[in-house]
């Protein structure tokens, strides 16, 4: 069962993910903020990470960058209420990008999506 | 390859290598060694570097500039017999002397490249110290610079190849020491990766090798000596997509794998404010007048060529007038691949002209995005090639099927 980790400091948005992807057949494993992010995946090893960006004390563009210098194959997806981090040149370091709902349709699209891509080793 | 080498200072290691690849560039190269010695000195001081001008046997005195500009950086100069030229040939020599050197790293700048800034090596240098074993830069381009890079290589080889590389082959690089023995290997090695095919050439195989690629933001535009956008257009498109193609004979059971695409390692995020793109000017009446002309000249090619559904869309794209000109982006992609396929089996005479019969339809898909995006920001037209990335990738199969 595929490992996802939620990064996200709203609570329901945490809840609403957890619940709705764990419906989907996945293994959901949450965190508040980028507080010691790279250890905790180190330790956990999802095989996929949905980011918010805008955090409390934390910018998801930035998370971003370390995760891909650290773990540079695994698969984010950012998840946001706004669009317009799409003019942040950091964000194409992402696999894809959501914007926040309700309904997850999209975000399970492409988190199957992200899970589905190969690359020879 | 034989070389001409002159090693005034008798170099044998390096660790860090900065490289001009030039022919004839004896007004530009001083300027351009001389800030390319600068930001050795001033961000790799630490390491032993060295200056590289890989030449093609100019005779305008380009070696004597390399060898007078300023900068306490020993150099290097090599250069093609004279009988021999291309930037491909530059850079085989380079990387022949790179492996010699045992250089962790090599940075490749153009030598003509009016706005140069001792941060742009920085730039394309340290993510090698860093475990980067390719870096590409990303400059700041106006949406309608580029054409061929957005309308055909990106999509093309993000779709073979599954990693996302805005700008693969824009002349400038870095590369690791584990690469060199790759290019070595020489997988291919014809008259058009000589010359300008070089630059694909090698991202190709550093896609195909699987280390980590960066991209680099370099927050400004890239200005050159000023060009003809039309003169030796179909020349340096031979050169380009050719290569691409004799690439995915090498490397076809690698690409077909690959499914979707991911992105790199991006480096550079914090340092500069990003500049604003130079203006461009398209003329769409010359794009138009270009792909009508192909009906005349290659119609009965395109038949043998493309897909039955393709040349009915044709005719239909080119019934639009330039009013209304659209060219689908799905038409496009299935184009794209069936060339692929008929110069995968063409006979060796046959190559050029599949190539050359593509080059109106090239200008037809230009035009299009010219048209589509004519309202649209910076930023708007690069969602726009995302999404037709996007429809590449989801075509991918008919290509895959269609391959063997």
């Amino acid at each position: 069962m595929p490992k996802i980790l939620v990064v996200d400091d709203e609570e329901h948005i945490r809840l609403l993910y957890s619940e709705e992807l764990k419906e989907a057949g996945y293994e959901v494993i949450t965190a508040e903020n980028g507080y010691k992010l790279m250890e905790r995946i180190e330790d956990e090893k999802p095989d996929l990470v949905i980011l918010d960006i805008k955090m409390v004390d934390y910018n998801g563009l930035d998370i971003l960058q370390d995760l891909r210098n650290h773990f540079y194959d695994l698969p984010v997806i950012l998840s946001t209420a706004y669009d317009t981090f799409k003019e942040d040149t950091k964000s194409i370091a992402a696999d894809f990008y959501v914007v926040k709902s309700f309904d997850l349709t999209e975000l399970k699209k492409k988190i199957a999506m992200a899970l589905e891509t190969r690359l020879p080793t | 390859m034989p070389y001409y080498e002159e090693n005034p200072h008798q170099i044998t290691q390096a660790d860090m290598v900065v490289a001009i690849p030039s022919f004839n560039e004896a007004e530009a190269i001083g300027r351009t060694a001389e800030l390319a010695a600068r930001s050795l000195t001033e961000f790799f001081g630490h390491l032993k570097c060295v200056l590289i001008n890989c030449d093609n046997h100019s005779g305008d005195g380009t070696k004597e500039a390399f060898f007078a500009a300023p900068g306490e950086i020993p150099k290097i100069y090599l250069s093609t017999p004279s009988n021999l030229q291309g930037k491909g040939n530059n850079l085989r020599n380079l990387f022949e002397k790179v492996r010699d050197l045992q250089a962790q790293a090599t940075v490749v700048i153009e030598a003509d490249i009016k706005n140069l800034a001792p941060y742009w090596i920085k730039n394309l240098g340290e993510p090698l110290l860093k475990g980067a074993g390719y870096v590409c830069p990303l400059y700041v381009r106006h949406k309608y610079e580029l054409t061929l890079t957005s309308s055909i290589i990106y999509p093309l080889i993000r779709c073979l190849y599954g990693r996302r590389v805005r700008q693969p082959d824009v002349g400038d690089f870095g590369f690791s020491g584990k690469l060199v023995n790759a290019f070595l290997d020489l997988p291919v090695w014809t008259e058009s990766v000589q010359q300008f095919g070089i630059d694909i050439w090698m991202t190709t195989i550093a896609l195909h090798s699987r280390l980590p690629i960066c991209q680099s933001i370099i927050g400004s535009p890239k200005v050159h000596r000023l060009k003809d956008p039309y003169a030796h257009m179909s020349v340096l498109f031979r050169q380009i997509v050719g290569t691409i193609f004799d690439m995915m004979d090498v490397y076809a059971d690698f690409w077909k794998q690959v499914k979707w695409s991911k992105p790199t390692a991006l480096y550079g995020t914090d340092a500069h404010d990003v500049e604003t793109p130079l203006p461009v000017e398209v003329n769409m009446e010359k794009l138009h007048e270009k792909f009508l002309q192909g009906f005349d000249k290659y119609s009965d090619l395109w038949q043998h060529v493309y897909d039955q559904t393709v040349c009915p869309k044709l005719q239909e794209i080119r019934s639009l007038g330039l009013q209304h000109f659209s060219f689908p982006t799905q038409t496009w992609a299935r184009i794209l691949f069936d060339a692929a396929v008929a110069y995968h089996r063409a006979e060796a005479s046959e190559k050029e002209r599949v190539l050359d019969s593509l080059l109106p339809l090239y200008l037809g898909k230009v035009l299009s995005f010219v048209k589509k995006t004519e309202r649209m920001s910076q930023q708007q037209a690069e969602e726009y090639i995302e999404n037709e990335c996007m429809i590449f990738e989801e075509n991918k199969p008919y290509l895959v099927k269609t391959w063997d």
